[in-house]
């Protein structure tokens, strides 16, 4: 680090060469505007190299493991392409919902699903696994919440739904939620369409790049 | 960042609900009985579980057409069907039934019209099948090894071979 009596410290530790021009105010100031520029453009690669990894599927990684553990695992899924099976496990010492890829032979890492304040059940995933729907009860009742592997983000589906929920299913495509709802005082079947517009998981889409580590 | 602050933001809406029949009749989807435990493929075959007729069975429905569709020698007076799922042609159709006390996984080829038990050589209990897209791999749950482990197998009842390291098998 540079001594506190220099002019320039962080231009000196950045770069010797630019030693010997700071005894010149005009050299001084263009050295100045360019390490600005260089730092502006520093700054911006950054931000968007975070903003693609946000985006990037691949980002999400695989974790070796083998699909059954010591501990309990339960409520199997498997996805149209049968690649992928959702459970439910209760390795590691807390219960949480995993996603299998039994071409990888890996778990595949999904942020921001299992949180420590509630636990998700009941998985079904769509045919490459990019939709996830399972039910979680953050609030004291039961919702269900839609997970995209492609943006990392749990979304509850139910939110202002009158009546309790169990047991949703995402139709392979990814479009429909089917599950079981009391809102006539008896389970009755209530289908959710996410509309037209939604990107659907379709069997013949490349699979997510999942990164092995 | 954008996308995942977009897709927080979207997350207030709620998605909309089809309208789907309600009455009294024994071919209407939903009826005063208990229906539970829907699975809807990509548009059309919605099969669940209902208990119109006295005791749990499967039924198939063809949102489509608006129909019930018959599921001939599947459901027994002497069984209790649960989780019922369909690949996505609906052709074949898995779901755990429990006959003179033992749960099985049994598989229903709505072409052929056979019913086909699939874990009758598994001497434990079974829970939650499901079926991929094709109809090729059916994954369940059992207690075979002592706790709740999940089983991959194929459509003729043969276990398939699950990625271990250590001690469990399928077979």
């Amino acid at each position: 680090m540079a001594t506190p009596s220099t002019t320039t410290p962080v231009i000196l530790t950045i770069s010797p060469t630019f030693r010997h021009s700071v005894t010149d105010p005009t050299t001084a100031m263009n050295v100045w505007h360019r390490l600005l520029r260089r730092i502006g453009y520093l700054v911006g690669i950054i931000s968007l190299m975070v903003s693609l990894t946000a985006c990037d599927p691949s980002s999400s990684s695989l974790t070796a493991s083998p699909l059954n553990s010591a501990y309990t695992d339960e409520q199997p899924a498997i996805s149209g392409s049968g690649r992928y099976v959702s459970f439910v496990s209760n390795r590691e010492g807390r219960r949480q919902l995993l996603l299998y890829d039994l071409q990888e032979q890996a778990l595949v890492n999904l942020p921001r699903l299992n949180r420590r304040s509630t636990i998700a059940e009941s998985p079904s995933i769509s045919n490459n696994a990019r939709y996830i729907v399972y039910v979680t009860s953050d609030r004291g009742r039961p919702e269900i919440e839609l997970y995209d592997r492609i943006t990392q983000v749990p979304r509850v589906l139910t939110t202002g739904f009158r009546g309790w929920v169990r047991n949703p299913t995402i139709s392979p495509d990814g479009r429909y939620v089917a599950f079981e709802s009391d809102q006539r005082g008896q389970w009755d079947i209530q289908i959710f369409d996410r509309g037209a517009n939604v990107e659907l998981d379709l069997l013949e889409n490349q699979p997510l790049v999942d990164n092995q580590t | 960042m954008a996308i995942v602050l977009l897709a927080t933001l979207s997350s207030c809406s709620t998605p909309r609900q089809l309208n789907l029949p309600f009455n009294p009749s024994d071919t209407s989807l939903n009826t005063p009985y208990s229906e539970t435990e829907p699975y809807f493929t990509s548009g059309r075959y919605l099969t669940f579980v209902s208990d119109r007729s006295g005791t749990p069975d499967i039924y198939l429905y063809d949102v489509q057409e608006r129909r019930l569709v018959e599921l001939p020698r599947l459901n027994s007076v002497d069984s209790v069907a649960t989780h019922p799922r369909i690949s996505d042609d609906g052709r074949y159709l898995v779901f755990a039934g429990n006959r003179q006390g033992k749960t099985d996984v049994y598989l229903y080829d709505r072409q052929m019209r056979v019913l086909k038990n699939l874990t009758q050589s598994l001497n434990a209990d079974v829970r939650y099948p499901s079926i991929s897209a094709d109809g090729n791999t059916i994954a369940f749950e059992s207690n075979a090894q002592g706790k709740w482990d999940i089983f991959l197998y194929d459509r003729s009842g043969q276990p398939l071979e699950l990625p271990e390291s250590s001690s469990k098998s399928a077979s």
